[in-house]
């Protein structure tokens, strides 16, 4: 099934390997930079602003080409406007196959083609059967996992996902009412069942070829669960969906069970994590938590937010204070130490980024007459960003 | 995730690629089993600063017309004068070059510190006019005080502060969602001047640190900041309709585009590169519609939509090349 030569795939995994172990200081620069040299490997992109590139140039290569077969169709029968997407699809294909029998993997251009493949896809379906969601939803959902197959490609799996959801969710609108009250519990069920036969899966895998593929699967279970009962999703769903509205004193269904699951899941994960030491769930939990607090905060303005943002800073800050003061000695399992072999300090290095954008200061506006007026200018807050 | 590392671990010894010490000493470091949540609670220290100064910044602004202020400004005097304390006191003082602190947590009260002053000055000006009608000056203390931060405690969240304030303090506003935006600023002429002038000023700045060896490892962010304003400013004013102004800033462009070239390889900076071609490619792209901009032709544009694909497949190629340059010399 897999496209690409498998002793490639073999090299790939051994040259990443080699380049955590560089990172770590386990190797030197030579020898990586010979492993390098010995094991012929694919045509990607590690640095994702590069593969960005890439991916925005391939969306240009592949929209001229459909644009170009649009001149030559647009002169013939009207037929051409309801095949045009199936013949981009096409083109998205033959581009995607192409692509990987000359090497390209996670290169950006190999990515443009296949998810434009997978858009045009829907939309061509779409188009056949006038909006009609669950089919789209259905073909999308087998492309995508052929896609991934074929490919290997992460993000398709991640489509994949998304569809056999919007599946699930349209499926469950057929049986009317009824359907449309249950679907929080479908949901979470069916998340929990995948989430074991995902984790399955991964257990018994041989290849690790599939493995990246998966977590993202399992990964994606863990968040759906959490999201298909949370009490701000479902409330929100089902005024939605059901038209119920909620009036003051009373409340949805089951209310007790879904406040209960909004705060007790983010924990058990986190608790799990640490446990198992599963970085995914850990972020998962933190992603979590932080959806939990604004849940609450959605239907209960307990504190007045600047209050709550204040607390919260200090709160947070003592946290991670004693949590570092706990863990800085250790030297082996859960520990604040660097771990020389994975690194998630991507995100430290955006720091920088962030500051800017939140604090950069603007330039002065002028005094407007009114002082009051001024008061409220950008002075002195200009909303959240605080400096000036 | 853990097996298949060992397995390659495992087949890179197999193939001779690393020595049997080496793969002893990655097997015994696997099996210490490590955790570690190192970048997880630097991110919290990092979001409980935002938060916190988010809060008080809207405390502030909410309460900037009552009686509260005098109790607000000094409390705030309060806490900056801790954090400031902290942070002298467990510092090495002044390096010229790249130092961390003892504890982690310094360095995001450093953070802390700075943000605070700047909003103390910021509601001070606001309330008492202590630079009367010199709103520039308003700028440029926190600036300066920034400056000093970043350069004395070695923290590089603060430098970007400070050199968003001194573009402020010049009129223009480089906080990248305003630079992404392309904002207004541009549209002006005189602006467009100084942020150039800026841009060089940060090169010029960035060439003599290099050269008494002062906080070289911030050279990084201030060529960044030059390269994004110089490029978005001469850019926007491709567009220009006088003849002449355009022109001068396509030079300032090809010449930027030429620097940055230069010193991407200098410095071994991807994110410089790949920046670089986006604008010079951009900016290419552009200069090619002005020049045909005049040219009537309205009888062969479907020849245009089918030469399209092939001017993509060449730039790709051309882009392909490039990378693939840049890659093969910073790897020796």
């Amino acid at each position: 099934m897999i496209v690409y030569d498998k002793q490639i795939l073999k090299n790939d995994a051994l040259v990443d390997e080699a380049d955590t172990l560089y990172k770590g200081g386990f190797i030197s620069k030579e020898q990586r930079k010979f492993i390098k040299k010995e094991l012929p490997v694919f045509k990607s992109q590690d640095n994702i602003l590069v593969r960005i590139g890439f991916f925005l140039l391939g969306n240009l290569l592949y929209s001229s080409i459909c644009g170009a077969i649009s001149i030559l169709g647009l002169s013939s029968e009207d037929i051409f406007l309801e095949i045009c997407c199936y013949l981009f699809a096409a083109v998205g294909f033959a581009g995607s196959e192409l692509l990987a029998k000359q090497n390209f993997h996670n290169h950006g251009l190999d990515d443009s083609f296949i998810l434009g493949a997978l858009l045009n896809v829907g939309f061509a379906i779409g188009i056949t059967t006038e909006g009609y969601e669950i089919v789209i939803a259905f073909f999308v959902a087998v492309v995508a996992i052929f896609m991934f197959l074929r490919y290997l490609h992460l993000l398709s799996m991640l489509v994949f996902c998304l569809a056999v959801t919007a599946f699930l969710f349209f499926g469950m609108f057929e049986f009317g009412d009824l359907g449309k009250a249950i679907l929080p519990f479908t949901a979470m069920i069916l998340a929990a069942i995948f989430y074991f036969v995902t984790k399955k899966l991964i257990n018994n895998l041989d290849e690790s070829y599939y493995y990246n593929g998966l977590l993202l699967a399992n990964s994606f279970c863990l968040v759906l669960f959490y999201l298909s009962c949370n009490y701000l999703v479902v409330r929100e769903l089902s005024a939605e969906l059901l038209g119920t509205e909620v009036k003051p004193g009373t409340d949805i269904p089951f209310a007790f069970f879904f406040y209960g699951f909004t705060f007790i899941v983010p924990i058990v994960y986190l608790v799990q994590a640490l446990k198992t030491k599963d970085r995914i769930m850990l972020w998962i939990s933190f992603l979590a938590i932080g959806f939990s607090i604004y849940t609450i905060r959605f239907y209960y303005a307990v504190l007045p937010i600047e209050v709550a943002l204040t607390l919260g800073g200090l709160i947070l800050f003592a946290i991670a204070y004693f949590s570092i003061k706990k863990l800085k000695g250790k030297e082996s399992g859960l520990t604040f130490k660097p771990d020389r072999i994975n690194h998630s300090d991507a995100i430290l290095n955006a720091e920088a980024l962030v500051v800017a954008s939140t604090f950069g200061m603007k330039p002065e506006i002028k005094p407007q007459a009114s002082p009051m007026e001024f008061g409220g200018g950008g002075f002195s807050g200009g909303g959240s960003d605080g400096s000036f | 995730m853990k097996k298949f590392d060992e397995q390659s671990t495992l087949s890179l010894y197999e193939k001779g690629l690393i020595t049997e010490n080496q793969f002893e000493e990655v097997k015994a470091y696997r099996n210490l089993n490590i955790f570690s949540v190192n970048a997880e609670l630097k991110l919290f220290l990092y979001l409980s600063v935002l938060l916190f100064t988010s809060g008080i910044g809207i405390l502030i602004y909410e309460n900037i017309d009552t009686i509260g202020h005098i109790a607000i400004l000094s409390l705030l005097l309060i806490v900056i004068a801790i954090c400031f304390y902290y942070c002298f006191t467990n510092s090495k003082g002044f390096q010229k070059t790249e130092t961390t602190f003892e504890h982690p947590v310094l360095e995001y009260l450093v953070l802390l510190a700075n943000i605070l002053t700047c909003i103390f000055i910021g509601y001070l000006q606001f309330q008492y006019k202590p630079f009367g009608e010199h709103y520039g000056l308003a700028t440029l203390v926190p600036t300066i005080v920034s400056f000093f931060c970043a350069y004395y405690f070695d923290n590089k969240s603060v430098l970007t502060i400070a050199v968003t304030g001194l573009a402020a303090y010049i009129g223009l506003s480089v906080t990248p969602q305003d630079l992404l935006n392309g904002n207004d600023f541009y549209a002006s002429d005189s602006l467009s001047y100084s942020a150039v002038m800026l841009g060089v000023l940060l090169i010029v700045w960035t060439i003599y640190s290099n050269r008494i060896s002062l906080k070289t490892h911030f050279s990084l962010i201030f060529l960044t900041f030059a390269l994004h304003i110089i490029s978005i400013a001469a850019i926007s004013n491709l567009l220009h309709h006088y003849i002449l102004i355009w022109l001068i800033f396509a030079g300032v462009l090809i010449g930027s585009t030429f620097y940055f070239y230069k010193v991407s390889y200098e410095f071994k900076a991807m994110s410089i590169y790949v920046f670089m071609i986006v604008y010079g490619y951009v900016g290419i792209n552009i200069l090619i519609f002005r020049i045909f901009e005049n040219v009537d032709f309205s009888n062969i544009w479907e020849l245009f939509i089918f030469l399209l694909p092939a001017y993509f497949i060449g730039s790709i190629i051309m882009f392909i090349k490039l990378i693939k340059n840049f890659h093969k010399e910073i790897a020796e």
